[in-house]
């Protein structure tokens, strides 16, 4: 297994343990949406979830985020329930729909973690500027959410899930609705902000390249239930963009295609 | 501001015509539909539809007002100031108390499922009924009239208030709610900085409302306790005078129209503001 950044020694940055999950349950309309899983990811790794729709990549984020309770199962985020790590504010969440507040400016939204964690005025609209720069939106801060396209709010969501720096960053296919070059520049940027943060990325993404091309570790869910099919290794040293022709990445794409074959195959 | 001013006075002179030209035709047929002998819905003679001229005039013409006299249009711009201050406690206390209904049963559902029926119900109650109850309580109170004036508007008040609110508290999406749980956002935090402004859209309608429906309770609230003066005292005593003197209950109506519109427009107005307003 690589990681990226050693340390053995720290606790895991998520350890989810024979997690069961289910929806309304002891109703007709119980569903299992994931079932026994196990999975550690250390401190600093890059982790993707890949898998067919509606497998549980969404619920599986909120039982890291403690947005959701697992039916059975613990779920433990820097050594401590997941509880007690969404108190801390261990982790910043990026959504599948952007969910910006619609009354809010640009600059407001990605504001408002740090208005909740009481951050000076000077502080935040500092950082809020910094952040803009990062997303390529240096001059949207006075705009309101329903003046900007589909992606540019994707880029506003993550720039406030990493406004506050956390040591998580949990990310629900939030390059989805971008167009294949700001994608690739994203991902450059993500890259980037990792490597230089440490922090620790768990990402869920429906594109075979884009978790080849980011991540430590690529973690294939078959679906109903969701269970952890295979987890592959991916080695393909520092990322630069001649990485995307290197034979080693198609290599890695294969595996996974072949994996993810495997598991939609069997649905 | 000024085009609602110019859209009111285009409502008035479009009323102003429609109303003179029925009451020419009724003239000219007897009261009936031109060339038939069915009869019209309202006749056309000075008591029923006096002549929008001299209603307008009646508005410059003199009154009594005890020792004073004076144009009757300034007669009911002093009695409306005072219907104003009655309806607009009436309106702030019942939005107050709309609000805190709403969120109490935002917060606890086992007060929605206690309150929401009895809030409905309430407003079943009859004015007449409910006035002199309220009139004698306060007196027994040494409460000024005034005082109790208020409190019946602000029974009309809170209803629309109460209920609007509670749907706009409850309108942000579950995605939303999501991201302030990320955020261990506590419960007061998540109302200030999510539902309240979430439930702008719903408030301001219910807002102009409650403004239209304060001063209507605190006319009511003046004739069924018997004030001495305010709108509602005036447009009785014309009542009274009606079949005498039909322009002055006519100008009085329009003095109560007025009032209507004034606090439907400050309403308005500071809705515009509000949301023009940028947070953060
Ligand atoms: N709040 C909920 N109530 C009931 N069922 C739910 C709820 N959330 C998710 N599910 C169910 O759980 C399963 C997994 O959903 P989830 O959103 O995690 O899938 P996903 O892998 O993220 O899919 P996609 O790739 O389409 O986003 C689905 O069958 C879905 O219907
Ligand atoms: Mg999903």
């Amino acid at each position: 297994m690589s990681t990226a950044i050693g340390g053995t020694t720290r606790e895991h940055a998520v350890c989810i343990d024979s997690v069961d999950m289910a929806f309304n349950v002891g109703n007709d309309d119980e569903v299992q949406a994931l079932s026994s899983i196990d999975l550690q990811i250390e401190q600093g790794e890059f982790v993707s979830l890949i898998g067919p729709s509606g497998c549980g990549k969404s619920t599986m984020l909120r039982l890291i985020g403690d947005l959701l309770t697992p039916t059975s199962g613990s779920v433990s985020v820097f050594g401590k329930p997941a509880h007690d790590a969404r108190v801390d504010q261990d982790y910043g969440m990026v959504f599948q729909h952007p969910g910006l507040f619609d009354w809010r400016r640009v600059r407001a939204n990605i504001e408002l973690p740090l208005e909740l964690h009481d951050w000076s005025k000077a502080d935040r609209t500092d950082r809020s500027a910094e952040m803009l720069q990062l997303v390529k939106l240096d001059g949207f801060g006075e705009y309101y959410p329903r003046q900007l396209s589909g992606g540019m709010k994707q880029r506003v969501s993550i720039a406030r899930a990493l406004s506050f720096s956390p040591r998580l960053l949990l990310m629900d296919e939030p390059f989805g609705a971008l167009d294949e070059m700001t994608r690739e520049h994203m991902q450059g940027e993500l890259l980037r902000i990792w490597k230089e943060t440490g922090t620790t990325v768990v990402f869920v993404t429906h594109s075979i390249p884009e978790s080849a091309f980011l991540s430590n570790r690529v973690v294939v869910l078959s679906a109903r239930p969701g269970e952890v099919n295979s987890v592959i290794d991916v080695n393909l040293g520092e990322r630069t963009p001649d990485t995307r022709e290197d034979p080693k990445f198609f290599q890695t794409t294969t595996e996974i295609r072949e994996a993810l074959r495997a598991v939609e195959g069997a649905v | 501001m000024l085009r609602m001013a110019l859209s009111v006075l285009a409502a008035l002179i479009v009323i102003f015509s429609l109303w003179e030209s029925y009451k020419w035709m009724g003239q000219q047929t007897g009261d009936a539909w031109p060339g038939t002998s069915v009869e019209l819905p309202v006749s056309t003679d000075d008591i029923i539809m006096p002549h929008a001229v001299d209603i307008v005039g009646e508005l410059f013409a003199d009154i009594r007002d005890g020792r004073a006299t004076l144009p009757l249009i300034v007669f009911l711009a002093k009695k409306a100031w005072f219907t104003f201050q009655e309806a607009a406690i009436g309106f702030f206390l019942g939005s107050a108390i709309g609000l805190g209904l709403a969120i109490l049963m935002l917060r606890w559902r086992f007060a929605e499922r206690g309150l929401l029926p009895w809030i409905n119900v309430s407003q079943t109650i009859p004015l007449i009924a409910l006035a002199p109850i309220v009139v004698t309580w306060g007196r027994h109170q040494n409460l000024p009239d005034i005082a109790s004036i208020a409190l019946i508007s602000t029974f009309l008040t809170f209803f629309p208030v109460a209920v609007s609110a509670l749907r706009g508290l409850q309108s942000p999406t579950p995605e939303h709610v999501e991201l302030m749980r990320s955020y261990a956002a506590p419960w007061w935090t998540t109302l200030v900085k999510l539902r309240l402004p979430s439930a702008r859209p719903y408030l301001f309608p219910a807002f102009k409302i409650a403004a239209t429906l304060s001063v209507v309770g605190a006319i009511v609230g003046e004739i069924s306790i018997g004030t001495k003066t305010g709108l509602g005292r005036a447009t009785l005593e014309f009542a009274q005078r009606y079949a005498v003197w039909p322009e002055r209950l006519y100008a009085s109506v329009i003095g109560s129209a007025f009032l209507g519109l004034t606090v439907f427009g400050l309403v308005t107005l500071v809705e515009r503001r509000v949301l023009r307003r940028a947070e953060g």
